[in-house]
């Protein structure tokens, strides 16, 4: 499926949750489909980090959920990252593994193991039960909100097995912000959430 | 474990919690194994053994994010390997972090693979513009929570150096 139109269709069927993006295209495609400035954090600057991040705010915030965009090009640099996901097991959290079998932000160079890694099986082996992929658009329409809605024990862990960006999508634009005032801006609205004191001083 | 170690971990258990520390992500180095044993036995805590010292940077950082005190523990080798993810998170962002390591390959170290720690920790951490602080005896301890704070102010992450004679004791 189309890497913007995958996402366009998961903005489709967000509610409330909290969205991380990764280094790689997925800043990019999330903008592009949600304009997003307030409860998506663009961790554009995070090789392989963003669902440890995304954990970290999951444990912080039982009450949120969290989707956290990882590339596979991201995942090669840190697949033992599952284990550490496996082990919090938590419940709030699913990292989407966005598939695109390229280094999608250096100009899609190629991945090693190119076509042959299961990442799904990668994340089975790691103990992870609730493990889903999709290569469509349909499946996903028709599939993901029961997948989203059961109230089941464990974190999630979804394949999306999309195309590489084309040149043209390489040019759409990146998150607009400074790394500091997307801090306070997604700060400022868990703090809202919540009423979790995260900066110490309120305005 | 011995009682000196004991009373050293303990006391940084406890400043660790007076700090509001609940997260703390851990990778070992033998010279910590006795902290890291006393925080997985501590209920104040969450521990987290993970799997590589930059994990231990996103989730803290994500903590941070979720208005949750945390702290990474891991050894000065462990260190070295974490560059690119604080000077990309914690400075990018400007994500508040605090770090305990070990301070290796200075005398009393016997380990010659640490040799390399010994010439270049303390250079890395300044060409990064990374405050730190060492911590050589029990009644430094108290430092901790100075720089947890610290890291609030700054906004940026800071690490706390121990010593073997800290952890282990001379020899």
């Amino acid at each position: 499926m189309k890497y913007v139109e995958c996402f366009r269709a998961l903005a489709q069927h967000r509610t409330h949750e909290i969205v991380i993006t990764s280094a790689g295209n997925s800043s990019q495609a999330w903008w592009a489909a949600t304009r997003d400035a307030n409860a998506s954090f663009y961790l554009d600057a995070s090789m392989s980090l963003s669902t440890m991040f995304a954990s970290g705010l999951a444990l912080a915030q039982p009450d949120l959920k969290f989707w956290a965009f990882m590339g596979d090009g991201a995942f090669a640099m840190n697949p033992g990252m599952l284990m550490v996901e496996r082990q919090m097991n938590l419940q709030n959290l699913t990292h989407f593994l966005v598939s695109n079998q390229v280094y999608g932000a250096t100009s899609n160079a190629g991945l090693p193991n190119l076509g042959k890694t299961d990442y799904a099986a990668l994340a089975r082996s790691m103990g992870l039960d609730r493990v889903f992929a999709f290569k469509t658009i349909e499946a996903l329409d028709r599939d993901f909100p029961s997948l989203k809605a059961a109230n089941v024990p464990g974190h999630t862990f979804v394949v999306l097995e999309v195309e590489p960006f084309s040149d043209q999508e390489q040019k759409l634009e990146q998150p607009p912000f400074d790394g500091p005032e997307l801090k306070f801006r997604f700060g400022r609205h868990i703090e809202s959430l919540t009423g979790a004191d995260i900066f110490g001083y309120r305005i | 474990m011995s009682d000196k170690n004991a009373t050293a971990a303990a006391r940084i258990a406890d400043q660790l919690a007076s700090c509001g520390v609940k997260l703390v992500a851990t990778l070992p180095d033998n010279w910590v194994m006795d902290l890291i044993t006393t925080i997985d036995h501590d209920d104040r805590f969450v521990h987290v053994p993970v799997n590589r010292e930059e994990s231990a940077i996103g989730l803290c950082s994500g903590a941070y994010m979720g208005a949750m005190g945390s702290a990474a523990l891991m050894g000065a080798s462990g260190f070295m390997t974490v560059i690119y993810a604080l000077t990309k998170i914690n400075y990018s962002y400007e994500i508040p972090l605090f770090l305990m390591a070990t301070l290796r390959g200075q005398a009393g170290d016997h380990h010659k693979h640490h040799i390399s720690n010994g010439l270049y920790l303390l250079p890395v951490l300044n060409a990064i513009s990374m405050p730190y602080q060492i911590i050589d005896q029990p009644e430094d301890i108290g430092l901790i929570s100075r720089c947890y704070t610290h890291t609030r102010t700054y906004s940026r992450p800071m690490v706390v150096l121990f010593t073997r004679d800290l952890l282990r004791g001379a020899h």
